[in-house]
């Protein structure tokens, strides 16, 4: 039924209306229909499965079907001492990186919205390190940060003894975080630049009528006006930090001493190294609900402070 | 080039809230001016690196890095050989046109998807539309690495292992850029629709011969998004692809660097041209929205 005949018709108002609304539905249910299902294909179906996988047990790699298990797979995981650690490792390095990533960024997009010459080149410069891929970027600091490498040299020209880095337990979480945070505060730096720059001057004039200091300004003004793109990046950031994978995989393959193994990646290992597709899929859903936690808490601790004020 | 920004500057917390600090403004310009330097050598620093060891024999490289001297960013011989032997020799050129391939093929079907879906969510009217736009969003927005183990495993029983299909669908999906589009759309003014709709134009007609063709900004900026994200997607190809013949650059150059660590110049010269793309990308991005202007701090 073509638009074109019916507006032809004479009592067209209404029917014309009924076949446009017939018309939408269609072209609206054709339209959609794409991204629904691949929503439900791509989204819903992996996490559904994820879950019942995690209640069956199966023999890795084996041929014999698996059997339905309950929660014995999550049993014996927290049963396992150097799984909890793998846990608690992954929980104190987002604990550590997101809030540490978030303030560096925004103290560097503070300072490249300052009336300086050739901001923009300086911004543009810290944004580089996004735009290289992160196997790119790992590699290139796989190299520096070999102990024979450039970093050691230039610690040692300022006087410092060479350090281990991705060879100590002690040191190898550190030196991801220098790489997550080489690339990610460049891309954090720049939500906060714009989140900066849409705040209404008037708001510093007001505060400058009633001579309030730099920091004042700083923590009555900017920060409260910043909340929501703040808000967003810490989720983002924490978000992107809990599937962390690629240095792990390409760097340290998890060690040394396991310092290294963070959750993703041992989900990783335990369904494709392993072979243990139940195992590993327990390890994901409990990812999965470690990191919905904190986003949920980070929204509540945001949004109850926004009240307040 | 020292453009003054008007809402910048006064936005500017430190940058002398208060009259009492005008004097010491050029002293207050060059300190910070300075850190900025600072920030900005320190995060450009590794990168340089990189391109300059692209273009350096490995030998080079190694013998450059520890004491250190000026040699770390200055080469004694500059040569293509790192390329050549990339290109040549290995099968990086191929795993290079895989990604092409896909990224390609991604962009194509992932715009198309997402403007049918943006179309929709913009324009029509109908009840649990801001529920479906929300939905869209959100589960787009969940980490995929996060189901990306389980997806693999289905992906593998439904035989999209090992085919450039297993590799396309994952990338196509794409929140930001339904997103994007929609917001688009909904600056395009109800009246054009209701002309082609009394010019007798059919919804496909009115989507792709209207709204599609004034759209350019928003399908560059959701083509670059889908573009990027599979140009440097690592996990999923590394789950799903165990043919070399179908590997995809990135799990291909981070083979060659488990294999031979020493090879520098050439792990160097691959990451170049891995992160080619993306920067020309955000140059043309920025050409759009103008927020990282290279020649000056004009917004």
């Amino acid at each position: 039924m073509s638009v074109a005949r019916t507006t032809a018709d004479r009592p067209a108002p209404l029917r014309r209306r009924r076949a446009g609304r017939r018309q939408e539905l269609f072209w609206g249910a054709v339209f959609l229909a794409p991204v629904l299902v691949s929503l439900v294909v791509l989204r819903i179906v992996p996490a559904v499965g994820a879950i019942t996988s995690s209640l069956y047990k199966a023999f890795p790699g084996g041929i014999i079907p698996a059997t339905y298990a309950g929660l014995a797979n999550y049993r014996s995981l927290f049963a396992d001492p150097g799984f909890n650690a793998t846990i608690v490792r992954t929980i104190v390095f987002n604990l550590i990186i997101n809030p540490a990533q978030i303030l560096v960024a925004l103290l560097v997009a503070v300072l490249l919205v300052q009336r300086i010459p050739l901001v923009g080149l300086w911004r543009t410069l810290m944004f580089v390190p996004v735009t290289i891929p992160i196997v790119g970027s790992c590699i290139a600091w796989g190299a520096a940060l070999n102990p024979e490498g450039p970093v050691n040299a230039i610690i040692s020209a300022l006087g410092g003894d060479p350090q281990p880095f991705f060879t100590s337990p002690g040191q190898a979480l550190a030196s991801i975080m220098v790489i997550a945070s080489w690339i990610g505060i460049g891309y954090w730096m720049l939500f906060l630049v714009s989140g900066l720059q849409a705040i209404p001057e008037e708001l510093y004039d007001a505060a400058k009528i009633d001579r309030a200091g730099p920091v004042r300004t700083f923590l009555s003004i900017t920060i409260p006006m910043l909340r929501r793109p703040l808000l967003f990046v810490l989720v983002a950031d924490t978000v992107a930090n809990f599937v962390l994978f690629v240095p792990v995989q390409l760097l340290t393959g998890g060690g040394p001493q396991s310092s290294t193994t963070l959750l993703m990646f041992e989900a990783y290992r335990t369904s494709f190294a392993y072979g243990s597709r139940n195992l590993g899929a327990a390890q994901v859903v409990l990812l999965t609900a470690i990191m919905l936690f904190f986003v949920l808490l980070q929204f509540r601790l945001l949004r109850e402070e926004g009240e307040s004020s | 080039m020292t453009t003054v920004q008007p809402d910048v500057a006064v936005a500017a917390p430190a940058a002398g809230g208060s009259r009492r600090q005008v004097g010491s403004r050029p002293m207050v310009t060059a300190v910070l001016t300075a850190v900025a330097v600072l920030v900005a050598v320190a995060f450009i620093l590794p990168a340089l690196w990189i391109l300059v060891g692209s273009f350096r024999p490995t030998e080079d490289i190694l013998s450059s890095m520890s004491p250190l001297t000026w040699q770390l960013f200055v080469p004694t011989e500059v040569t293509l050989d790192n390329y050549s032997r990339l290109l040549l020799d290995s099968g990086f050129s191929r795993a290079l046109l895989n990604s092409a391939f896909v990224c390609i093929a991604s962009v194509l079907i992932g715009l198309l998807v997402s403007a049918m879906a943006a179309y929709t969510l913009a324009v029509y009217r109908f009840p649990g539309r801001n529920i479906v736009f929300a939905l869209v969003v959100i589960s787009f927005m969940v980490p995929f690495e996060a189901i990306a183990i389980p997806l693999s495993q289905q992906f593998i029983t439904w035989g999209l292992g090992n085919t450039l299909i297993g590799l396309i669908l994952p990338g196509i999906g794409n929140g930001l850029a339904v997103f994007n589009l929609r917001q688009y759309f909904l600056g395009i003014p109800a009246s054009y629709r209701e002309a082609a709709m009394l010019d007798g134009a059919s919804e496909p007609r009115i989507l792709f011969g209207l709204y599609l063709r004034i759209s350019g900004p928003a399908l560059t900026n959701s083509a670059v998004l889908i573009f990027l994200g599979q140009w440097t997607a690592y996990l999923w190809p590394l789950l799903v692809i165990s043919n070399t013949r179908l590997q995809l650059a990135p799990v291909a150059l981070a083979s060659t660097f488990g294999e031979r660590s020493a090879d520098y110049g050439q792990n160097f010269a691959g990451t170049v041209l891995l992160a080619l793309v993306p920067a020309i990308s955000m140059l043309v991005l920025q050409r759009f929205f103008g927020r990282l202007s290279l020649t000056s701090g004009e917004k």
